[in-house]
């Protein structure tokens, strides 16, 4: 049962940080490596807010998701007048710079050591201490990020980042402030994937840099690809597929000598199975070419 | 007549090569002007310097009396400078309505509108005005489809209807008509017309010369980065020296 528990908590959170992604990936065609640095940045700040500050899990989600959101600007404002590669670069410059920071000012962030005791959060007299608890804070807040995520979708500002999406010129040629909307879909991606963040480090109590590395980064892209861009399905469809293939395949009764190397195997398989097959991911509409 | 956009003393180089060479034009607000000439004579660069896709060495450029030289395309646009490319640019994977109902520049646009917002009354508004020059243009029954889906000829139309929507007052066509069916020519070309009539000022480039003499209020003639001769279509049709030259020029090509 509490494996269980576990295992939706994951998926509650990186059910957030692939719904954030498909935002700038899957409306706007901006590809990113950066997520997992504003999945550690809400981490951390949160971290930091209620350890240094005080401050209640709550307010420091919302703390945390306009910290990042401001951040994002660094990454998007400077690059995102330059042509689609260059974003990509600056993105992951970004990702690079924000392990590098998480990983150094020790002063701030303990470095390697990491941030340990997180207190759980509270609400009210609530503790929410225990996994079912927490799993309802999680799947709450999940689902949090899937109605602001399909609101945004179905709004005229989401009709606009398809526009620019389908042609850029095109949305130009009709008044549309491109560069404007490109900077609000990343910062609102760095702003929910914080929260992803704030969740996680409440959960494990205890966080330090190597959970938000380049690697993470392309875990959650693969996400998104293999889920599907340009829809709320695809993000979901991926985060399942992409959690519960991994746990899935410790059932196989494969010898525990070469389990782990097989599941490796049998994951990059698949992956590459979908790409060649499926490149628009399992419930996409948008072909990343 | 009002005077709707001028340029004065324009000039642009490619590689030292005069693309533009020191253009003078005045169009006048409410009808249809042509821009005709052989291939390589600059009437799509003419186009881009007006819409801010490129930026000339030298000149002015003023659209209602307010000189906008230096503003980016998507600031022109917002003025009311719209355009519809040569190859369209419908946006594919949109349907018909949507390719209309993204054309509204205003608040509902911002996202935390979006999220916190109450979806209100206007929207149907926006909705009906969409609609409207989707029937304007006779793609009414079309309008779920995705764009993608139409003929080039419906893409055409579609694109000026994208256009209309838009609330520009100049609108600049390139090759409204290349690659389209007779039968669709003549529909588009009406449309064009009628847009006058509700307003709008007109600057196409075009090849065709049928469909210029059809609609055309004042054609332009141009060549090698110049305006040689401009006036009613009939001076210009008349004028052997410059018709010869054209054909010429464009059997070359």
């Amino acid at each position: 049962m509490n494996y269980l528990l576990h295992i939706l908590i994951m998926i509650s959170i990186y059910t957030i940080l692939s719904i954030s992604l498909n935002l700038p990936v899957g409306y706007t065609g901006l590809l990113s490596l950066a997520q997992a640095a504003f999945y550690g940045i809400g981490a951390y700040a949160v971290a930091l807010f209620m350890m240094q500050a005080g401050i209640n899990f709550f307010v420091g989600v919302v703390l945390a998701v306009v910290l990042s959101a401001v951040l994002s600007v660094f990454v998007s404002y400077p690059s995102i007048r330059l042509k689609g590669d260059y974003f990509i670069l600056a993105s992951l410059a970004f990702q690079i710079i924000v392990f590098t920071i998480l990983y150094n000012w020790i002063d701030l962030t303990r470095g390697p050591y990491g941030i340990p005791g997180i207190p759980r959060p509270e609400l009210f007299g609530i503790v929410f201490d225990s996994l079912p608890k927490f799993f309802a804070l999680s799947g709450a807040m999940a689902m949090g990020v899937l109605l602001v995520a399909k609101r945004l979708y179905s709004s005229p500002f989401g009709l606009v980042l398809k526009a620019i999406r389908e042609d850029e010129l095109s949305a130009i040629s009709i008044g549309k402030n491109v560069r404007r909307f490109k900077v609000l879909a990343f910062a609102i991606n760095g702003g929910l994937a914080a929260v992803a963040g704030a969740l996680y480090a409440v959960y494990v109590t205890y966080i330090d840099p190597t959970s938000f590395t380049l690697d993470e980064s392309i875990f959650i892209l693969s996400i998104v690809m293999v889920g599907g861009s340009g829809n709320l399905r695809g993000p979901v469809i991926g985060t399942l597929l992409m959690i519960l293939l991994p746990e899935g395949l410790r059932f196989l009764g494969i010898p525990d000598s070469v389990a782990p190397n097989v599941r490796q195997i049998i994951y990059a398989l698949v992956l590459i199975l979908l790409m060649r097959f499926r490149p628009q991911g399992l419930a996409g509409e948008y072909r990343l070419d | 007549m009002t005077e709707i956009l001028r340029l004065k003393n324009i000039s642009r180089s490619f590689d030292g090569l005069k693309a533009i060479d020191s253009l003078d034009m005045n169009i006048q607000a409410g009808r249809i002007s042509a821009i005709i000439g052989p291939n390589g004579a600059g009437k799509t660069t003419l186009f881009n310097l007006i819409c801010g896709y490129l930026y000339p060495d030298s000149g002015r450029i003023t659209y209602k009396d307010k000189d906008i030289t230096m503003l980016n395309p998507w600031e022109r646009a917002s003025r009311g400078i719209g355009r519809l490319f040569q190859d369209i640019r419908v946006f594919k994977k949109l349907t018909l309505l949507e390719n209309l109902l993204v054309t509204f520049n205003d608040a509902s646009e911002n996202p935390f509108k979006a999220i916190f917002g109450r979806i209100n009354r206007k929207e149907r508004d926006k909705i009906e005005i969409a609609m409207n020059w989707i029937d304007f243009v006779g793609l009414a029954d079309r309008k779920e489809s995705l764009a993608e889906n139409l003929s080039w000829g419906q893409q055409k139309l579609l694109g000026l209807a994208r256009l209309l929507c838009t609330d520009f007052d100049l609108l600049l066509l390139d090759e409204p008509v290349s690659g389209v069916n007779p039968d669709m020519v003549r529909v588009i070309l009406e449309k064009i017309t009628e847009s006058t009539e509700l307003g709008k000022t007109i600057i196409a480039v075009e090849h065709d010369m049928g469909a210029v003499k059809e609609i055309a209020d004042y054609v332009y003639f141009m060549d090698s980065g110049k305006i040689v001769a401009s006036g009613v279509p009939k001076d210009i049709f008349d004028n052997h020296e410059i018709m010869e030259s054209y054909m010429g020029l464009d059997n070359v090509a």
